[in-house]
C-alpha cells in the first residue's frame, strides 16, 4: 500500500509543479513505482513539465467520469518505466471533480503504486480542496518571500482543518547571496513563522528553468547542480532516509546562533 | 463529584443523536455532566461553554436525597413537600441506609423552613430511632448558599481583596492561530502557540498570547477600556483595545521580552510586562 501525498503552496508560482515532477522522477530513479497526478484541471502544465503532452488521450476527468479505466488515461514517463502521469484537463474546470471522487482514486492508485504525487493548484479553492481530499501526507512549497510565507501559513492552517496534519515544508529558489547581504527572508525566519518540519531548501538555479523548458526535470541531471542535489535528498527524505541537509550559505555559525538566541542581533 | 462521561442513554439524551440533548426546548451539546453545589446536577453546554442546571424529573421518589461531602453526609429535603412526609421519607431511606453510613455525621438541608424547636427535635428524633447517624446541624438553604458564595468557591482568603479584579469567562486555545484564521468570543482568550500574520482575535475582554503576536488583536471589544494584550512577544500587525487602534511602526524588531498593551489617555501604550506589573 503505497502514500499518497500532495504537493501544495498557497500561492501560484513557487514551483509547485517543478517540485511534483523532480519528485516523482526522482522516486522512480530510486525503483518506485509513482504516479503522478495533475489536478489543476484548466490549467494543466505537469504534462509540459514532464515532456509528455503529445502522448495525453484521456485525462482526470474522464476517468472519474468513468469514460475511461484509470489505467487507460496513466501515461508512462520517457525515460523511467515505473514513473506515470495522469493529466488534468484542459477543457474543463475545477468544478467538474469532487473531493469524494477524488478519495475514490486516490484509494485506488494507492492501491497499486509507491508513491502517488498530487500537484495541487493555487488557491484555496474547490481545487486545493479536491486535490488534498485522497492526501495522507502533504508537503508544501514556499519561497522566501513574506507574501509566500503568509499563503503557505494559511494552507497550513487549513490542511490542519482538514485533518491532514504533520505537513513538511519545502523552501524553494533561495538566494544564498542575497540572504547573507540580508535582503532574503532566511530559512530561520520561515520556520519560525510557519513552526513546521522542513524536508529540503532549494536554491534558485537557473538550471532549473532549463530543464523545465525542456521537459527533463533537473533531478535527474547529473551535471553537479546544487539544485539537483537538493531534489535528491528531498526524495530520500520522502521515501524515510535521514539525509543531512545541504550548506548553502555559512550563516549559521556557533557564534551567529548564539548571538540569535540570546536577541543580540537583529 | 465530577461525572465526565454522560451515559449515551441519559434522559437528557433521549430521543437526540449522539451528542446532542434538548433542554428546555433549547438544543445543546452535552460533552459532560456535573453535580453542582446541592444535588442539583449541571450540564456543560459545549455552545455558550457554560454549565446550566439540568433538573431531572422524579429524580427520587423520596422527599429526602442523601449527599456524601468532604464534611460528611447532608441529608436535603425538598423544598416543597410538607413537613411530615418528610419525616416519614427520612425514616423510611434511613432504614435503608442506616448500614451503609455508620456513625457519620449528618448535616440535615431543610431549605426554605424555618423550623420550631420541636420540630427540630422530631427531626433529631427519627434520625436517633432509625439510624447511628450523629446529627451535626441543621442547615437553611440560605446558610447553603452563603457557604458556596463566590469568594468561598474562588479560596479567596480574608487578606485578600479583590476587588479591582476582573471575573469572567475565557477560552483557552492551545494551539497556533494561522493565516486566514479568527477566534471571536465573548471573554478573555488565552492563546498556547502564535498568533501568525494574517490570523485575527477579537475578545471582549483581554487577550494574553504565550507566543509571538504578529496577527491582529482586538481586545475589549464592545467598550471596555481597560482591556488589555499581553504577549510574549508582542509584534502584531494591529492592536485593537476597545474603539482605539493603533498599528505596529513601519520599521520595527521582534522584542525580546513580554511586553503589555493597555489605553492610556485614549492612546495605545505598550510596556514591558515586567515594570508594567511592579508597578
Amino acid at each position: 500500500m503505497g502514500a499518497v501525498i500532495v504537493i501544495t503552496s498557497g500561492k501560484g508560482g513557487v514551483g509547485k509543479t517543478t517540485t511534483t515532477a523532480n519528485l516523482g522522477v526522482g522516486l522512480a530513479m530510486l525503483g518506485e513505482k509513482v504516479v503522478l497526478i495533475d489536478a489543476d484541471i484548466g490549467l494543466r502544465n505537469l504534462d509540459v513539465v514532464m515532456g509528455l503532452e503529445n502522448r495525453i488521450v484521456y485525462d482526470l476527468v474522464d476517468v472519474v467520469e468513468g469514460n475511461c479505466r484509470p489505467k487507460q488515461a496513466l501515461i508512462r514517463d520517457k525515460r523511467y518505466d515505473t514513473l506515470f502521469l495522469l493529466p488534468a484537463a484542459q477543457t474543463r474546470d475545477k468544478n467538474a471533480v469532487t473531493p469524494e471522487q477524488m478519495k475514490k482514486l486516490c484509494a485506488e492508485l494507492k492501491e497499486e503504486y509507491d508513491f502517488v504525487l498530487v500537484d495541487c493548484p493555487a488557491g484555496i479553492e474547490q481545487g486545493f480542496r479536491n486535490a488534498i481530499a485522497g492526501a495522507d501526507r502533504a508537503l508544501i512549497v514556499t519561497t522566501p518571500e513574506v507574501s509566500a510565507v503568509r499563503d503557505a501559513d494559511r494552507i497550513i492552517g487549513l490542511l490542519e482543518a482538514a485533518d491532514l496534519g504533520d505537513p513538511k515544508l519545502i523552501i524553494n529558489r533561495l538566494r544564498p547571496d542575497m540572504v547573507k547581504r540580508g535582503d532574503m527572508m532566511d530559512i530561520e525566519d520561515i520556520l519560525e513563522i510557519l513552526a513546521i518540519d522542513l524536508i529540503g531548501v532549494i536554491p534558485d538555479d537557473e538550471k532549473i528553468i532549463i530543464s523545465t523548458n525542456r521537459g527533463e526535470p533537473v533531478v535527474a541531471n547529473d551535471n553537479g547542480s546544487l539544485s539537483g542535489q537538493a531534489y535528491r535528498n528531498i526524495v530520500r527524505r520522502v521515501r524515510g532516509e535521514n539525509v543531512p541537509f545541504l550548506q548553502l550559505y555559512k550563516n549559521s555559525s556557533i557564534f551567529s546562533r548564539l548571538k540569535k538566541i540570546m536577541g543580540l542581533s537583529g | 463529584m465530577i461525572c465526565p462521561n454522560l451515559p449515551r442513554d441519559h434522559p437528557a439524551l433521549a430521543g437526540t443523536p449522539p451528542g446532542e440533548g434538548n433542554f428546555c426546548g433549547r438544543k445543546l451539546f452535552i460533552k459532560r455532566l456535573f453535580y453542582g453545589p446541592g444535588r442539583n446536577l449541571l450540564l456543560f453546554d459545549e455552545n455558550i461553554a457554560e454549565c446550566v442546571p439540568y433538573v431531572e424529573e422524579s429524580m427520587s421518589k423520596y422527599t429526602v436525597e442523601f449527599k456524601g461531602t468532604k464534611e460528611g453526609v447532608t441529608i436535603y429535603c425538598q423544598e416543597n413537600a410538607g413537613f411530615e412526609e418528610v419525616l416519614l421519607d427520612l425514616a423510611a431511606r434511613l432504614k435503608q441506609r442506616a448500614v451503609f453510613f455508620g456513625q457519620s455525621k449528618v448535616r440535615i438541608d431543610v431549605g426554605g423552613r424555618q423550623l420550631t424547636e420541636a420540630e427540630q427535635e422530631r427531626l433529631a428524633d427519627v434520625l436517633a430511632k432509625n439510624s447511628k447517624l450523629v446529627l451535626a446541624g441543621v442547615q437553611t438553604s440560605a446558610e447553603r448558599t452563603a457557604e458556596f458564595s463566590p469568594a468561598r468557591r474562588r479560596g479567596e482568603t480574608d487578606d485578600l481583596k479583590l476587588e479591582n479584579c476582573k471575573e469572567g469567562r475565557s477560552i483557552v486555545i492551545k494551539r497556533t492561530l494561522r493565516s486566514g484564521q479568527s477566534i471571536h468570543y465573548p471573554g478573555n482568550v488565552i492563546v498556547l502557540g502564535d498568533v501568525n500574520p494574517g490570523a485575527e482575535i477579537v475578545a471582549e475582554g483581554d487577550i494574553f498570547v504565550y507566543g509571538t503576536l504578529r496577527g491582529i488583536a482586538h481586545a475589549g471589544r464592545g467598550g471596555d477600556r481597560s482591556a488589555s494584550v499581553v504577549a510574549l512577544r508582542l509584534a502584531p500587525t494591529q492592536l485593537r483595545i476597545a474603539s482605539v487602534i493603533s498599528r505596529a511602526p513601519d520599521e520595527s524588531a521582534l522584542p525580546n521580552q513580554p511586553e503589555y498593551a493597555y489605553i492610556s489617555d485614549d492612546r495605545i501604550m505598550i510596556a514591558a510586562v515586567s515594570t508594567k506589573f511592579a508597578l
